[in-house]
């Protein structure tokens, strides 16, 4: 939205030849003026969530004590905060790049979602008696296919019908849903669980390999390493830079020759594939089965994590880590105080709206 | 280019973020008023009493529920259970989470409350069933009592309650009041444990007045007060005038009747509060008793072995299900009528399921004289004649 | 069959239909607000908590319409004045409304309101056909059969409207005429939330009267597309929701005649229609956009 700033550039001429990397503030001279901005934007939410903590009769420092210990305690906590962060990360790098890109993806919900239908059906029906050493990576290319293939249909109707991908990856987050219900209670039903709703367990064989004593799993060096891949794509490569010329200026992009529309799906369908990824993750690394609600609010804790990160891969993986340990935390808060589960919601929301409130521009 | 970029910026990014942190804890630290939070035990762990029978020497017991309580049904049924337990054992500590989603995230949620020291769990939803067999296998001192599960372990244990039972009671009751004929059930997914409700209900109906029918609306969802407003309505345009349910949180359903004149039997809880003019009658849990007696066998070592070490299903007559009072507008010739029966179904001579039993399609699903097992009962993956709706196949 | 359809489709519709409403006037006034979804979820929660304080759904309704309109006007601070991303401040704004109002409803989901309740109007109702059809609604619901009529009016025929529309189109022109276009850009943000919040007021107070965590299921998002299907035209906005109110409507009646379709691929319908007909109308509208909103969607990163 253009503010009024008559000093900008008009649109046409803007160039997008750099990242806007430096100077990131519009308005930072100083390092001291850049040092209070990081510093509010990390002290508010901290501080107004201790407010609302007040609020409803608890002691902010206990609490924020007491998460940080369940996330960091010990070996357990702290291996949970790494389980739960991989599908995260696999979800922000799937909102990050398309946003770098210029697109809003907020489908990392249903493409997760649909990955992880793709891998149990494979898993169940095609390959269940495969070795893990092959099974594995095959399983990983079929999630990533139903992931990217959910994309594509936003994709599609973004190219052919002009439509707005946040509003249709949003609602093909819905449609995701019931497509797992809908086979989840037909053809992917496991008839040794009474008629109940899931599908078959998958063969040990096929389930990620785990270290001892916790449920770390190796889905999280592969996350790790796609976000790395992502950085390297997008600042190495060519692909990449033209990539976020699109993102910064998509009509000067077009003018200067770049397939933007091409490009624009291209990256929106590589998003798919990366949630797809972490739907097989998921399925293969802790759940064992597809259920009904897998990977409830995965995608949504993605594009927190995403936006938190300003769309920058390497971040993600800092901003996906921080959103595991406190959704980690927010658990064991709620056993022994009774805070629930949305408060926890709360404090992510208050802190991306501080980082929106900063008014730093994002990285495109 | 790449190593400067890490050691200069980002690292004196993340020292800058860690010392702000900090900061703001300190800020926070500062702060008065509210009731301190219990930080995590210290004793955590530290005492590991090797006894042989699981479920004692612990401090605390778990409730894990897949919704939040206060609805008027499923959640609040288990969640006033816990509460008698709280009651019954004072010297333990009860621990409790709402909304535990029914995926591994649930394992995690019961780990902790094993980290913070119960030795007793009550995962209170089917879905929960395959998280408390992980966590089960990783801790053997730990007595597990799931409700509704069709699976096993030497420290978990199921139970339920024949709630068909009472639904099959109720149907009788609403297939004598209803006028147009047409009952309706309003109910979320098409699972065994519903199947089960819709066919005794309807079966019950049905052996009163074979004319009643059965339409079935499913809403996906345990509790969506839209989509049951929804089908409360179109049901009740479309002439049906007694609904019952098969929902984790029931009084949207039965306030709507109430209010477009329509009657109501109830599920899960005794909502006739809220339906003074239109309640029937209502099959709910009672899960105090039952829990206390769980609770006190574990607790006595003396679970393996017991009656809970297994799947504990309890009837009418050990009262582990039961049927609410009847409304104010029930004809005393209905209570009789439902009274004979309820005593049959306890004297052994009656039962709901006993064959012959057809589904939609007429195909004979139970033979003729046949009385079903528990497990049959509870895979159940048809609907029997005079329901009308389908189910995916 | 086809009278239970839309009588259920009124039903169903109408608080899509008030965000839908809100979201059109600030979505010509260039700014898309996905917030809407958490306008409407705080209102239903005010709405119903002022309802069972006061006794008096009125009171609730405007009470719920306030909530809306603050939670709207955490989006209208952060897109007018702090420059955020559009779409990324909608989102966020609204998990935070979902978790507030989880948060802060707890205690409601057990509390009943007398709420609003269907009023025939006497005559209308009888009419053949349609009477039964339109004139069976809550208050609310009436009050939405002229809510349309009136931002029609005042968009098209009202100074108001054409300096609304003005800011959406080309807010040099609207900065030349002495106006801020950032203040009516905040206003017309805090109205649309207010009628969101009005909207999630009729689900809970007069169509349910409950309170559930998350009870509006995705209305807004709904609300939010169904602006850009009406290619920003008020009656429009109407008949999409009217639409969407009739496809869950439809999977209901579906059920009840005993169609043998799987109950989810039935589910999937108000979704999978709101796309299709998005795309079958997108392709000829998108010449119609507000200026000021076609930026946000081909700017830099929508910012």
């Amino acid at each position: 939205m253009s503010n009024l700033q008559k000093s900008d550039p008009p649109l046409i001429t803007r160039t997008a030849v750099a990242p806007r990397a430096l100077p990131i503030f519009r308005h930072a001279g100083s390092g001291l003026r850049r040092l209070c901005r990081m510093a509010a934007v990390t002290v508010t939410p901290l501080v107004l969530f201790a407010l609302f903590l007040l609020l409803v009769g608890v002691r902010p420092f206990e609490i924020y004590v007491a998460m940080l210990r369940s996330s960091f305690g010990d070996a357990y906590g702290f291996g949970e905060v790494i389980v739960k962060s991989t599908p995260i990360l696999l979800t922000a790098l799937a909102t990050a790049l398309p946003a770098r890109a210029g697109l809003i993806n907020v489908g990392g919900e249903g493409q997760l979602a649909i990955g992880a239908l793709f891998t149990a059906a494979g898993a169940v029906y095609w390959i269940s008696e495969w070795p893990g050493w092959a099974g594995i990576p095959v399983l990983a290319v079929v999630g990533a296919f139903g992931g990217a293939m959910w994309a594509a249909i936003a994709a599609a109707l973004k190219q052919y019908g002009g439509m707005n991908e946040t509003i249709t990856t949003l609602l093909m987050n819905y449609v995701a849903l019931y497509t797992v219900g809908y086979f989840v209670h037909g053809a992917l039903k496991d008839p040794a669980s009474f008629n109940w709703p899931f599908s078959p367990s998958i063969s040990d064989s096929l389930r990620l390999p785990v270290v001892a004593g916790t449920r770390i799993h190796i889905g999280i060096p592969i996350a790790l390493f796609f976000a790395t891949m992502a950085w390297w794509l997008l600042s190495r490569t060519r692909f990449g830079f033209h990539l976020r010329a699109v993102g910064g200026n998509p009509v000067a992009a077009e003018l200067a020759g770049l397939p933007v529309t091409r490009l624009q799906i291209g990256v929106l369908i590589a998003a798919g594939a990366l949630a797809g990824l972490a739907g097989m993750i998921e399925i293969t690394g802790i759940e064992g089965r597809l259920r009904p609600t897998t990977g409830a609010t995965y995608g949504y804790l993605g594009f927190l994590a995403a936006w938190m990160a300003r769309n920058d891969p390497l971040r993600c993986v800092g901003t996906a880590f921080l959103i595991g340990a406190i959704t980690v935390a927010g658990n064991a808060l709620e056993i022994s105080s009774g805070l629930p589960a949305s408060s926890m919601h709360i404090l992510l929301s208050i802190v991306l709206l501080a980082i929106l409130a900063s008014g730093r521009r994002e990285r495109a | 280019m790449v190593r400067k970029i890490f050691h200069g910026k980002f690292m004196r990014k993340a020292i800058l973020w860690s010392v702000l942190g900090m900061g703001a804890l300190y800020l926070t630290a500062c702060s008065q008023g509210g009731r301190p939070v219990s930080t995590l035990p210290t004793g955590s762990g530290a005492q590991t009493q090797s006894t042989d029978a699981p479920g004692t020497g612990g401090s605390a017991i778990g409730f894990i529920f897949v919704g939040a309580r206060d609805d008027y049904g499923y959640n609040q049924a288990a969640y006033i259970g816990s509460e008698a337990v709280e009651k019954a054992f004072p010297e333990l500590k009860v621990l409790r989470k709402e909304n535990v989603p029914e995926t591994a995230e649930a394992e995690r949620v019961m780990e902790e409350m094993i980290r913070q020291g119960a030795k007793i769990m009550f995962p209170t939803s089917y879905g929960h069933l395959d998280p408390a067999l992980e966590v089960a296998k990783r801790h053997p001192d730990v007595v597990f009592f799931h409700q509704g599960g069709l699976k096993t372990a030497s420290n978990l244990g199921t139970y339920f309650g024949t709630i068909w039972e009472p639904v099959y009671l109720a149907g009788i009751a609403a297939g004598k009041m209803t006028k147009s004929n047409k009952l309706g059930y309003i109910v979320s997914v098409p699972i065994p444990q519903v199947l089960l409700n819709i066919n005794a209900f309807t079966l019950g109906a049905r052996s009163v007045n074979p004319n009643a029918t059965v339409t079935v609306a499913f809403t996906g969802s345990w509790c969506d007060p839209g989509q049951q407003a929804n089908a409360a309505n179109t049901m009740i345009d479309a002439g049906v005038d007694v609904l019952t349910q098969h929902q984790d949180c029931t009084k949207t359903v039965i306030e709507i009747a109430e209010r477009r004149g329509a009657m109501s039997v109830g599920y899960h809880a005794d909502a006739s509060s809220l339906a003074p003019k239109g309640w029937i009658v209502g099959s709910i849990w009672n899960w105090p008793k039952l829990y206390e007696e769980m609770v006190r066998t574990a607790l006595d070592g003396k679970f393996k072995g017991s009656k809970f070490d297994g799947k504990y299903r309890g009837g009418l007559k050990d009262d582990v299900v039961r049927l609410t009072g009847f409304g104010p507008s029930v004809p005393e010739e209905v209570k009789k009528l439902v009274e004979e029966k309820k005593q049959a179904l306890l004297d052994g001579t009656l039962h709901p399921f006993r064959g012959p039993v057809k589904d939609q399609k007429g195909e004979i699903k139970i033979a003729d004289g046949e009385i079903p097992t528990i497990d049959k009962l509870e895979s159940m993956d048809y609907l029997v004649e005079g329901v009308i709706g389908s189910i995916p196949k | 069959m086809i009278g239970e359809l839309l009588t259920g489709a009124i039903r169903s519709g109408t608080s899509v239909l008030y965000a839908s409403a809100g979201e059109l006037i600030a979505e010509r006034a260039g700014v898309i607000n996905l917030g809407t979804e958490g306008a409407m979820v705080a209102g239903a929660l005010g709405g119903f908590a002022v309802t069972v304080w006061t006794g008096n759904p009125w009171l609730g309704a405007l009470g719920g319409g306030i909530c809306g309109a603050l939670l709207s006007s955490v989006h209208a601070l952060l897109v007018v004045w702090r420059g955020a991303n559009q779409l990324a401040s909608g989102l966020t704004v609204m998990f935070f409304g979902l978790g507030l109002t989880a948060f802060f409803g707890r205690s409601f989901v057990s509390a009943s309101v007398e709420g609003f309740n269907p009023v025939a109007i006497p005559g209308l109702s009888n009419l053949p056909w349609i009477g039964p059809i339109l004139f069976r609604h809550d208050p609310l619901t009436y009050l939405s059969y002229i809510l349309v009529p009136a931002v029609w009016f005042v968009l098209s025929r009202t100074r108001l409207g054409i300096v609304l529309r003005a800011t959406g189109e080309r807010e040099e022109v609207v900065f030349s005429q002495g106006f801020s276009p950032r203040l009516i850009r905040t206003f017309a943000v805090i109205t649309g939330g207010f009628l969101a919040g009005v909207g999630g007021v009729q689900l809970s107070v007069a169509f349910t009267h409950a309170w559930v965590e998350g009870m509006t299921a995705g209305r807004g998002i709904v609300a939010a597309a169904l602006v850009i299907f009406a290619a920003w035209k008020p009656f429009r906005c109407m008949a999409g929701a009217y639409l969407f109110g009739c496809a869950q409507s439809l999977q209901l009646v579906l059920q009840s005649r005993g169609a043998d379709v799987s109950p989810f691929l039935l589910f999937m319908l108000p979704y999978v229609l709101t796309l299709a007909v998005l795309f079958l109308v997108e392709r000829r509208r998108q010449s119609r956009i507000p200026e000021e909103l076609g930026r946000v969607f081909s700017g830099p990163g929508g910012g």
